[in-house]
């Protein structure tokens, strides 16, 4: 019993610890001046890599997603008669909820793993060690600009999922099922508020693009330099980003629409 | 320190997970001469180098290059003090993501403001020192391992730093690419009047170059002085190093219990 209480401690400690080097190396990262003409360019390859090359995917999903919420939206709404709202339900369960989350958790997946694989190698093959050595900061150099990418990427990310959601959710509910076009646009601009709902799902993603990004970095980062220390990191910046996403999304929606 | 050391080490301990690593060593490394690190691997060598860079802080003692306290410095000073210093990896530690020419580039893109074409004529001349200017435009992953030391060399003395430090650098080297190494390491000390640290436990090509040379075991320097010195040196543990001997006060067999209760023989049978 002692043991079990003693190894819960010992848990719980190990988790304090791990909070506070992740804060430090996020105070790390973030401090310092910005130098926006060295910068800028590092920033914008980063972009690339985790924004412009997700692009793919989330796109895709999105399509699916949103004929999906069509085709479900129908056979549910029609039993009632209101097969006319469609547009409504698609757009408010996108851009509120779908849009953000699943955005969040493909980005983990995809540009997370990438991130966290990529920083570890380079710690494996002692790249950001040399960098050290030649005077350079790795954090500023190196995980700066992957951090910021990840935030600016992800809310445009989610922004464009919702929008080919609610295409595709058009293309089944209209094109294929027969409801009148002028309705599903028509419920969806009169139930669609800009700042409840845009703003509020934008916000989220700004959240989750940054805790992602976060950890996505600090996992490579901190990493095990072996081949079995980068794919813990991997497998752990998937898991972790998935997990606070999901529970962050809890709060956020209590907070944003809970109207206690 | 004296005026003709450019690294002092003073009494340094150092621990890393529960292990002692370094327990009391104390060293000078004169100015513009090559001094050998040696010792057997995991004696920690290449975490003497760390020490000496500032990615490493002892638990106690006194680091001391070109006249600064290492541990003391403030980052931003310590970052100061590296542009003088250059460090050769075992790996080569080349970024993979740029070419070589943008390999060797990078400190002076990172450090100068010097316009391109003459970053572009420094690179070339770097790289010509090294013998491969041929190979400018090929990326880390098309080199060979000699040849991926080689532009790392370059790129370490791209800002013509004070000091370099080379970490195990003919490890798994071919006989031609180590004599390219062993000729280029002490070119490059004769010609730019460079401080060189050499940690390695290539006992014949270390000891061919470096003007000093010490033995590292057990968490203290067990022998040091000119190659000459060490090859006459009284004790059995640096002769065995120097000699390669498999036995002697460094055992052939790890610690273990008897062999005869190891293998379950009662009544030593064995």
């Amino acid at each position: 019993m002692i043991d079990k209480i003693a190894s819960l401690g010992h848990s719980g400690i190990s988790m304090v610890i791990s909070f506070g080097r992740a804060g430090r190396f996020l105070a790390g990262v973030l401090s310092g001046v910005p130098r926006p003409v060295a910068g800028f360019p590092l920033l914008m390859r980063q972009l690339y890599s985790v924004g412009v090359l997700s692009l793919a995917i989330v796109v895709v999903s999105g399509l699916f997603i949103g004929m999906v919420l069509g085709l479900q939206g129908y056979t549910i709404l029609s039993d009632f008669g209101s097969e006319a709202a469609i547009g409504q339900m698609i757009a408010l369960t996108l851009v509120r909820e779908l849009g953000p989350v699943v955005t969040a958790l493909l980005f983990a997946g995809r540009a997370g793993s990438a991130l966290t694989a990529e920083i570890g190698l380079m710690k494996a093959t002692e790249q950001l060690s040399s960098m050290e050595m030649m005077g350079v900061d790795p954090l500023r150099r190196v995980i700066a600009p992957r951090l910021w990418a990840g935030f600016i990427a992800m809310p445009v990310l989610a922004v464009i999922f919702s929008m080919v959601g609610i295409w595709g959710g058009m293309l089944v509910g209209v094109e294929w099922l027969g409801v009148f076009e002028g309705s599903y646009w028509g419920n969806m601009q009169a139930s669609v508020d800009f700042r409840d709902d845009v703003i509020n799902g934008v916000i989220k993603s700004v959240v989750f693009g940054f805790v992602c990004s976060w950890i996505a970095v600090y996992q490579g980062y901190d990493c095990v330099p072996t081949s079995a220390g980068i794919s813990s990191a991997t497998t752990k910046t998937v898991v972790y980003s998935s997990l606070a996403v999901l529970g962050l999304d809890f709060v956020l929606t209590a907070v944003m629409f809970g109207n206690f | 320190m004296g005026l003709s050391s450019y690294i002092s080490l003073k009494d340094v301990v150092f621990s890393r997970s529960g292990r002692r690593i370094f327990n009391g060593v104390s060293m000078e490394i004169p100015r513009g001469k090559i001094t050998a690190i040696m010792g057997p691997s995991g004696t920690g060598k290449t975490t003497l180098l760390r020490l000496i860079g500032g990615q490493l802080r002892p638990d106690s003692g006194s680091i001391m290059v070109d006249g600064h306290s290492v541990p003391d410095l403030r980052r931003k000073e310590l970052y100061s003090l590296r542009e003088k210093m250059g460090m050769l990896f075992q790996s080569g530690a080349l970024f993979t993501d740029l070419s070589v020419f943008e390999n060797v580039a990078f400190p002076m893109r990172v450090h100068t403001d010097l316009p391109e074409d003459m970053i572009h004529d420094i690179v070339l001349m770097k790289l010509e020192a090294v013998g491969l200017r041929g190979a400018r435009n090929l990326m880390p992953s098309e080199l060979s391992g000699g040849m991926t030391r080689r532009v790392a060399l370059a790129r370490s003395i791209a800002l013509d730093p004070e000091l370099i430090m080379y970490d195990e650098p003919f490890a798994g080297q071919d006989p031609i690419a180590m004599g390219v190494l062993v000729k280029l390491i002490r070119d490059l000390n004769g010609s730019m009047g460079l401080t060189s640290v050499l940690v390695s436990h290539d006992v014949k090509e270390s000891l061919s170059i470096c003007h000093y040379a010490c033995i590292i075991a057990d968490g203290k320097i067990i022998g040091a002085g000119t190659p000459a010195e060490l090859e006459s040196h009284p004790s059995e543990q640096v002769q065995q190093f120097l000699q390669g001997h498999p036995d002697g006060p460094v055992p052939f067999h790890y610690p273990a219990l008897a062999a005869t209760e190891d293998f379950g023989l009662a009544g030593g049978v064995l």
